[in-house]
């Protein structure tokens, strides 16, 4: 899907678990997910925890969305907007 | 460490009053196995049923299986830090193994991820265990008790009861004897220093939720990777707490028996000097994975290994566990050779595994679990179909009037489990 979007001209970010299987289909901006059971949370850290992750999480996604990349990219923590 | 495995040949299997072997005869008490099984508060009913090679019998939903042994000498017991059994370090001493049967646990605990076992027809041809002569132990859970407890009991269920049927060969002569042994990693290398030093790692299934394998008890997603001796895993240490796709479940059955070690063994001091078995697992967590395969790749370079044969359970983001023990490994400079099984879809136009590095340029594989076919009507069904349409590999459609099954092999227990065990293999054309 990331890719026949991208097909059509629109940019795509990929929140994904498995960082490296969103790198072997192709996703160019990618931002890592939590894990597989609970991609967008945690419950062991409350309603207000969850909710933090998630806005963090599209936050993040948004600025990748807007930022200029020569290949594959993953904005991890450690990367500098 | 020196492990004989005494195997004593059963040769048929009749219910009865007294638990005996008789010339091959192997009499067990059904009414004896279900009421141990009943002990435990969580199972509500227990029947024992036989199935053997030939018969015109269905046995599903299978949970587990598993081979009845008993340790005769030497310390600890079978299936170590599980079901009420002492953690003790095993992997030394005689282990008399029941030859030629197995232990299944049958019955529903999520559905769709237990399995089929037909003991003749098309669909025999596909697993291991319609050559064993089955003792299926049919459960139900109590009212109420949660999936997650009712694993567990199911589970605890089928390792007591095959432990007491193992040992019934305790005082027997076995038919034959095989040595196993391993030395400690200097000694292997001096032994053989012309021949390449192969280790064998094995993943473990460890997603969570009903998707967990136990070592000595542990729970192995919460492991790190590390060095076992082969021989450990023929006395049971390596335990099977799977609800995974039935098609490469690997049973406890399949670790007391892996394929891939006995083959190692067979060309020990030959082609390659074996070095052991690291085991890892396969979170769900990319921290895990990273942690994990590292973990993977130093024990390898550790050991000194020349090169190492990789192994997987399941299929999905394990593909990616896979990839990283590779990449990694080979970053050592160490050659890895795979295998998994495939899922190319119903088309084989889907790419078969999930994920890839170019470091995986030596794949074996144990087939496709997408395949579709007609598994006839049988007789005689042991257990219950109410779940085929859900199971993986059913479909809507999937049983029909007659009895008869159409879905894919990854319905059938075992039937692409990637560590061999089973007839399925891929060649380059």
């Amino acid at each position: 899907m990331v890719k026949e979007i991208e097909r059509a001209g629109i940019p795509v970010v990929h929140i994904a678990t498995v960082v490296p299987i969103a790198l072997t289909v192709g996703a160019n901006r990618i931002v890592p997910a939590i894990g597989i059971p609970y991609p967008l949370g945690d419950p062991s850290l409350g309603d207000e925890g969850e909710k933090n992750i998630r806005r963090d999480l599209v936050e993040r996604a948004l600025k990748a969305l807007g930022t200029p990349i020569k290949g594959q990219t993953v904005f991890d923590d450690a990367y500098e907007f | 460490m020196k492990l004989e495995i005494g195997n004593i040949f059963i040769k048929d299997v009749q219910l009865g009053q007294e638990t005996m072997i008789n010339e091959g005869l192997l009499t067990i008490n059904p009414e004896l196995l279900a009421a141990k099984i009943l002990e435990d508060e969580r199972i509500k009913s227990a029947r024992v049923e036989l199935a053997k090679p030939g018969e015109s019998v269905r046995i599903t939903p299978v949970k587990d299986v598993m081979e009845p042994r008993v340790k005769v000498f030497g310390k600890g017991t079978v299936f170590p830090g599980v079901a009420a059994n002492k953690v003790e370090q095993v992997g030394e001493g005689r282990t008399h193994v029941l030859k030629g049967t197995a232990v299944m646990t049958v019955g529903k605990i999520v559905g769709f991820q237990e399995g089929i076992v037909d003991m003749s027809g098309i669909g025999a041809e596909y697993t291991p265990f319609s050559k064993t002569l089955n003792i299926c132990l049919v459960l139900e859970p109590m009212e109420g008790v949660e999936t997650h407890a009712y694993e567990t009991a199911a589970r605890e269920a089928g390792l007591k009861v095959t432990q007491i049927i193992g040992e019934v060969g305790r005082n027997m002569t076995p038919d034959e004897v095989i040595s196993y042994e391993h030395h400690p990693i200097p000694h292997l290398a001096a032994a053989y220093p012309h021949l390449p030093k192969i280790g064998y790692v094995c993943m473990l299934q460890s997603q969570g939720l009903l998707h967990d394998t136990y070592v000595y008890g542990v729970d192995a997603k919460k492991i790190i990777p590390t060095l076992m001796s082969p021989t450990e895993f023929m006395d049971g240490a390596v335990v099977s707490g799977n609800c995974v796709a039935s098609c490469d479940k690997i049973p406890t059955y399949l670790h007391q028996n892996d394929p891939l070690i006995e083959d190692l063994y067979s060309k020990h001091g030959k082609e390659l000097n074996f070095m052991g078995v690291i085991i890892t697992n396969e979170n769900v967590f990319m921290a895990d994975k990273e942690r994990s395969s590292d973990g993977v790749a130093k024990l390898a370079k550790m050991m000194g290994l020349d090169g190492v044969i990789i192994s997987e359970e399941g299929y999905g983001n394990p593909d990616t566990d896979l990839m990283m023990n590779c990449r990694k490994v080979e970053a050592q400079g160490i050659k890895t050779v795979l295998v998994t099984d495939e899922f190319p879809g119903k088309d084989g136009k889907s790419e078969s595994l999930t994920d890839a590095v170019k470091e995986a340029d030596a794949v074996v594989s144990c087939g496709q679990g997408n395949l579709v076919i007609t598994m006839p009507p049988m007789e005689r069904l042991i257990g219950t179909l109410e779940d085929i349409e859900t199971m993986i590999g059913g479909y809507e459609g999937s049983l029909k009037k007659d009895g008869s099954i159409e879905a894919e092999i990854q319905i059938i227990i075992s039937a692409t489990s990637a560590i061999g065990g089973n007839k399925l293999a891929a060649r380059m054309y």
